[in-house]
């Protein structure tokens, strides 16, 4: 069965267009949505989680609608892009507290929520305080309540945003593992080779129409056309900025207050060294690895040009 | 799981918050003025004169005690916590953006709304209790009463402003469900619109929470100044029975509108 399936799906808010007319069909497994910001992407999660009411076409979720039927969400799970928490929770009991909602009794929910906890690795942090966790912790704590009631449907917005390299290459290999124990999973990215590590299988989004669909290399190449910049905030970030002056494939390297900024013609090679670097810790703790959809952007611009 | 048990996971979920959020802290200390208010009438009465005059009449502090229950709980503390808590209910959750968790669980929305309402009457009630309490204690034994044979009046104060915290919140769960500034639409329905309607004669006064909330006080107030004795000729308090039936008729109505309207609204997140 479908995932999802879209049918002339529109969404607008007043004047403005969110999703204009998108008809598409989710195969199940992991499909990464890609598009920059304002693509559309959040608006089109937000009407597959039931969040918003499409203007008009139909969308269901696993074989239903999912507006009004609070009853589909024992079937997904969904991590949303904003960081937000009951702060003064901790990680566990937050989890616990919202598997119970699923009907789960509170012995039951306390080890579902362990279990959880478990799988993306945040055992030891599991009875801090959420309000004292880094944004990759909080990231993690985020996808274990999505997953804590074992959904069919996993649906996850910018699951790697803001993630340190180790805890990216992590993540991935954890959604790919979902995706192999024959969960569907559908990940939203504005970064091409994020998705790519994890699905061959993309749609891609931009001002709200869907502009391709299935196993697109093509992209990949243009991708790899364009210079690719990526902001590092780390502890030591001059000795870092040394360390990448010496790859040849950093064509720009500059310094923020607490990062370090790069353009790259070589994405993929660079990301991994980057992981790399920051396991072996030769030039101090990583924090952050984000970049900007300007690269992505100019693609899409080419895209729609041609 | 029917509306009635994801509703009381949500209180499970919600009390705790509430109870040590910001508001409950500032509103805990607003609880504090009658406490230092009775505390100075008193160090006054011990000290200084014996009792409390009104009017140049004697007051005995169960008056003094009743007085202070309409004047200071009743009209303003109630109210305010019914404006403070009652309009923020979902909209907190809008803010925080945290809704999106509550709203992607295999619970009704209008589940969410009915437990977050029970945590705030749960949460109310036990700011209120100790304030209550403590003025009784302070006033009542001054001016020649007791405080054994005013007791069931404070039992019968705490059952009214329950009753007050759960018809003012249901009133402005709604407003803060359906309206884009609950906060101040709440505060002039409540000290704006109530007290102007309470004044005159007519039909408008039944379109507020005070008017049937009046019926249940039972305390005695001092009538012989210029405006009480104006105040007496439009008097028209309807009987307990009535009013307890249009203060449940109202929560239950206005609940279940915020609920539908929870249901059916689309909350969309600031980026």
């Amino acid at each position: 069965m479908a995932a999802v399936v879209a049918d002339h799906l529109s969404k607008w808010y007043g004047q403005v267009i969110g999703l204009n007319d998108v008809s598409v069909t989710v195969p199940p497994g992991i499909t990464g949505l890609l598009g920059p910001n304002g693509a559309g992407k959040s608006t089109f999660m937000k009407v597959i989680t039931g969040q918003l009411k499409p203007s008009k076409g139909s969308i269901s979720v696993l074989g239903e609608p999912i507006w009004g039927n609070p009853a589909l969400y024992h079937r997904i799970g969904f991590c949303p892009e904003q960081d937000a928490f009951y702060d003064r929770m901790t990680g566990a009991e937050w989890v616990a507290a919202l598997v119970r909602l699923n009907g789960v009794g509170e012995a039951e929910s306390t080890a579902m929520a362990a279990r959880a906890i478990e799988t993306v690795e945040l055992t030891d942090a599991g009875d801090k305080k959420i309000g004292a966790y880094s944004k990759g912790m909080r990231q993690r704590v985020k996808m274990a309540q999505a997953l804590v009631h074992n959904p069919d449907l996993l649906i996850l917005d910018e699951p790697l945003s803001g993630m340190d390299p180790l805890a990216r290459r992590k993540t991935i290999r954890m959604i790919k593992d979902w995706g192999r124990s024959g969960k569907s999973i559908i990940v939203s990215s504005h970064i091409l080779h994020e998705i790519e590590s994890m699905t061959p299988n993309i749609l891609l989004i931009n001002q709200g129409r869907i502009l391709a669909e299935g196993n697109v290399h093509q992209i990949r190449e243009l991708i790899d056309e364009h210079p690719h910049t990526v902001s590092i905030k780390a502890e030591r970030t001059r000795a870092l900025a040394r360390e990448l002056l010496a790859y040849d494939d950093v064509l720009s390297l500059r310094l923020e207050e607490d990062a370090v900024v790069v353009q790259t013609g070589r994405p993929d090679a660079f990301y991994a060294r980057l992981t790399e670097l920051a396991a072996s810790g030769e030039h101090g703790a990583i924090h952050e690895v984000t970049s900007p959809d300007d690269n992505l952007q100019a693609v899409f611009q080419y895209l729609v040009k041609s | 799981m029917s509306v009635f048990a994801s509703a009381v996971r949500v209180f499970d979920l919600s009390l705790g918050q509430m109870l040590w959020s910001r508001r409950s802290v500032l509103l805990g200390l607003l609880l504090g003025g009658p406490v230092l208010l009775a505390t100075a009438l008193r160090i006054v009465a011990t000290l200084y004169v014996s009792g409390f005059q009104i009017n140049g009449a004697q007051a005995a502090g169960a008056s003094i005690f009743g007085m202070m229950i309409w004047l200071l709980y009743i009209r303003f503390i109630v109210p305010v916590l019914g404006v403070f808590y009652g309009t923020a209910l979902i909209a907190d959750e809008v803010e925080d953006k945290t809704i999106t968790y509550l709203f992607t669980r295999p619970i009704p929305r209008s589940a969410v709304l009915l437990g977050k309402y029970l945590a705030y009457l749960v949460c109310t009630i036990l700011l209120v209790l100790p304030s209550v309490v403590l003025v009784f204690f302070l006033i009542v034994p001054t001016g020649g009463s007791g405080i054994g044979e005013a007791f069931p009046s404070l039992v019968s104060d705490l059952a009214m402003m329950a009753i007050g915290l759960a018809a003012y919140g249901a009133v402005f769960a709604l407003v803060g469900t359906r309206l884009k500034r609950p906060l101040v639409v709440g505060l002039v329905y409540a000290f704006g619109w109530e007290p102007a309607v309470l004044l005159f004669p007519g039909y408008l006064k039944r379109l507020t929470v005070a008017y049937y909330l009046q019926a249940l006080v039972t305390h005695q107030m001092p009538q012989d100044s210029a405006v009480s004795l104006l105040l007496q000729v439009f008097h028209e308090v309807p009987s307990v029975a009535v009013s307890l039936l249009s203060l449940a008729t109202i929560i239950a109505v206005t609940l279940w509108m915020a609920g539908r309207t929870v249901e059916n609204r689309e909350y969309v997140l600031e980026q």
